[in-house]
């Protein structure tokens, strides 16, 4: 069956909640989640998380990019939605290239 | 009954370090196997690194074809984008996948360039992970957890911390870190081995492989006290302390291997290798001030060099420094500390002649440069892409790797002079490894000529009783095996596997209301204007 966007999201978030149990991580993990802050990411595991992402996909996506926009800001965060947007928008634009 | 291999990977080890530890009683298992099998000097591609060095030992191809030239990759030939380089990056076919592919079982641990983890038939647990994502390194589904429950199983050490990854080469700020950090080394490949014992007890393979990867680190950091002798007098107690634990390191790895082969038993093939070989390293290069000091790379106004520790490398701010650079003023950069390359940006509005002019006057820049201290020549040995990476993804190559006459790395990092001096010597990494193998057919007690890490591949093919793909560039090598084997069963050649193939996932469009609120997301994240 053909994923939707909805299913994305909750991929997304279940990679994120079944990775964070591994090293007993007690919160709640939502759109609002900050990865770096709240679930104690370094940029490598950031980088790692999109591989595997783009794995799931079998779709390549700017990751690099992002990363290194994120890395621009004042305050480098990414937040569990903003993941979610950046996989949806990139996942959806391979679909109307296709 | 099919053939059993067995590979046992010791990164970086060299039989410089190796060869006194045997005969020093502190490798006795070794100093047996080296005795009753074949060694060799084992030539590893250019560069002597990691990534492209086990990704060539795994696909028996060079760097050229297999697409992996260091830890790190540029998105694109143009792009100052820096990202990870993954398994999908290599772009030619594993042992672990050939061997799969033609029925056999296969289990290996550890080794980089595994993640995401190929869907192989047997177990996959990808090597240089960040410890938080280890689970996403496993394959098939269900093994993380078949591992997490397993006695005293703590995935924290058996992954990477990439803070503890950098001390390696940037070294411990104070020798209190020392003792702690070699003794996680011994506990990671203890811990490691027990996944193995594991899984050749309960699931075993046709194919068994792991890594060990604390050869390499502890060589990096501590050379100085692997390469001494037992009698050297140290001054200061955590110096002994640190030479003790290193031994300490070397006599646990030489249980450790003894217990794999036991379990292996006499009927398999096993193979110790390493990619690269390890020496002595004092200087530091910082070739991208070099490279501005010859007005060929411009930091970006208001960039104070680095003056805080000149020995360090900048291997965490990788993905950084290509944004702190005047990309406008900037022909040639160094991007990674790791591989020693050169990259020459080539501007799409000029003329491919000057291109080549450019990449010549560098090199007769670089070997006509001496050290100020020493007036010794800083490069050995300059290499082009079309030299030393020969192949489809030689665009993606650096323009000039070099050999450093120190043996050492380079340092990227923007800095106010062009040499600095560590301030103990450390190890880096030298172009010959090791090479050992024991088992049926396999000749006892014969030293081989050099080989090359290219051979291992078709080496562990045939063994297993598979054909050699005929674009493996290596040979099975006639030195290692007793007389009459390879006349018995001559080496078959089987037709090139081709690049493996990832299928697209199919996945539905936004509808215009998600479309909005993805946008509006990317909006607030910056990332869209």
């Amino acid at each position: 069956m053909t994923p939707t966007s909805a299913d994305i999201e909750a991929h997304v978030i279940t990679l994120l909640q079944e990775i964070a149990r591994d090293w007993d991580y007690a919160g709640d993990i939502g759109p609002g989640t900050r990865l770096f802050a709240d679930l104690g990411f370094e940029s490598l595991d950031a980088v790692i998380l999109g591989t595997a992402i783009q794995e799931r996909y079998q779709r390549p996506m700017p990751f690099a990019q992002l990363l290194a926009d994120i890395g621009q800001r004042s305050t480098p965060e990414l937040t569990v939605g903003e993941l979610v947007s950046f996989v949806q928008l990139h996942v959806s634009q391979r679909m109307v290239r296709a | 009954m099919q053939p059993r291999v067995v590979i046992i990977g010791l990164d970086g080890a060299t039989f410089q370090v190796l060869d006194p530890l045997m005969k020093q009683g502190v490798m006795p298992f070794l100093a047996r196997f080296a005795a009753e099998g074949t060694r060799a000097g084992l030539r590893t591609i250019v560069p002597a690194l990691t990534p492209p060095a086990w990704t060539s030992l795994m696909t028996g191809r060079s760097p050229g074809h297999h697409g992996v030239f260091d830890f790190f990759r540029m998105d694109s030939r143009d792009s100052r984008l820096i990202r990870f380089t993954t398994s999908s990056d290599v772009a030619c076919e594993t042992i672990w996948s050939a061997a799969s592919r033609q029925r056999r079982r296969v289990t290996t641990l550890n080794f980089p360039l595994m993640f995401p983890a190929p869907r192989i038939e047997g177990h996959v647990v990808a090597g240089w992970v960040p410890w938080k994502q280890l689970r996403l390194a496993c394959h098939p589904e269900g093994l993380f957890d078949r591992l997490r429950s397993l006695p005293g199983f703590d995935q924290r050490e058996l992954a990477m911390d990439i803070k503890l990854e950098e001390r390696a080469t940037e070294g411990c700020s104070n020798p209190d870190e020392y003792a702690p950090w070699i003794e996680l080394h011994i506990r990671r490949e203890q811990h490691w081995f027990e996944i193995l014992e594991h899984l050749m007890d309960t699931d075993p393979s046709h194919l068994t492989a792991v890594l060990f990867d604390g050869v390499d680190k502890l060589q990096h950091l501590c050379w100085r006290f692997i390469a001494a002798s037992p009698d050297t007098e140290w001054r200061e107690s955590w110096e002994r302390r640190a030479f003790e634990l290193c031994r300490e390191y070397f006599r646990r790895l030489d249980g450790i291997v003894e217990l794999i082969c036991a379990r292996a038993g006499r009927d398999a093939r096993i193979f110790i290798a390493s990619d690269h070989g390890f020496g002595p390293t004092r200087q530091v290069f910082h070739v991208n001030a070099w490279l501005e000091r010859q007005g060929y790379l411009a930091w970006a106004d208001g960039l104070e060099p680095d003056a805080r520790d000149p020995a360090l490398l900048g291997v965490g701010r990788v993905a950084r420094h290509t944004f702190q650079m005047d990309w406008t003023r900037t022909r040639a950069f160094a991007t990674t500390p790791t591989s020693n390359g050169i990259y020459i940006n080539e501007f799409p509005d000029r003329p491919q002649d000057e291109y080549f002019a450019m990449r010549e006057r560098i090199s007769d820049e670089l070997r006509r440069l001496r050290h100020p201290g020493t007036g010794q020549r800083v490069v050995r040995q300059i290499y082009t892409r079309e030299e030393a990476f020969a192949g489809p993804f030689s665009s993606m190559a650096p323009d000039l790797t070099l050999e450093l006459h120190d043996g050492g790395l380079v340092s990227i990092l923007p800095s106010d002079h062009v040499f600095s001096e560590r301030p103990t010597v450390a190890g880096a990494h030298r172009p010959v490894g090791v090479f050992l193998a024991k088992g049926p057919g396999i000749r006892a007690g014969v030293t081989s000529p050099e080989l090359s890490i290219l051979d291992v591949a078709p080496t562990v093919l045939y063994s297993l009783g598979l054909a050699v793909a005929e674009d493996l560039e290596g040979a099975v090598p006639e030195s290692i095996f007793e007389a009459g084997v390879l006349e018995s069963r001559p080496v078959e050649r089987a037709a090139a596997a081709g690049a493996p193939v990832r299928e697209p996932a199919p996945v539905a469009a936004l509808d215009a209301d998600q479309e909005a609120i993805v946008m509006r997301r990317l909006q607030e994240l910056g990332y869209v204007e």
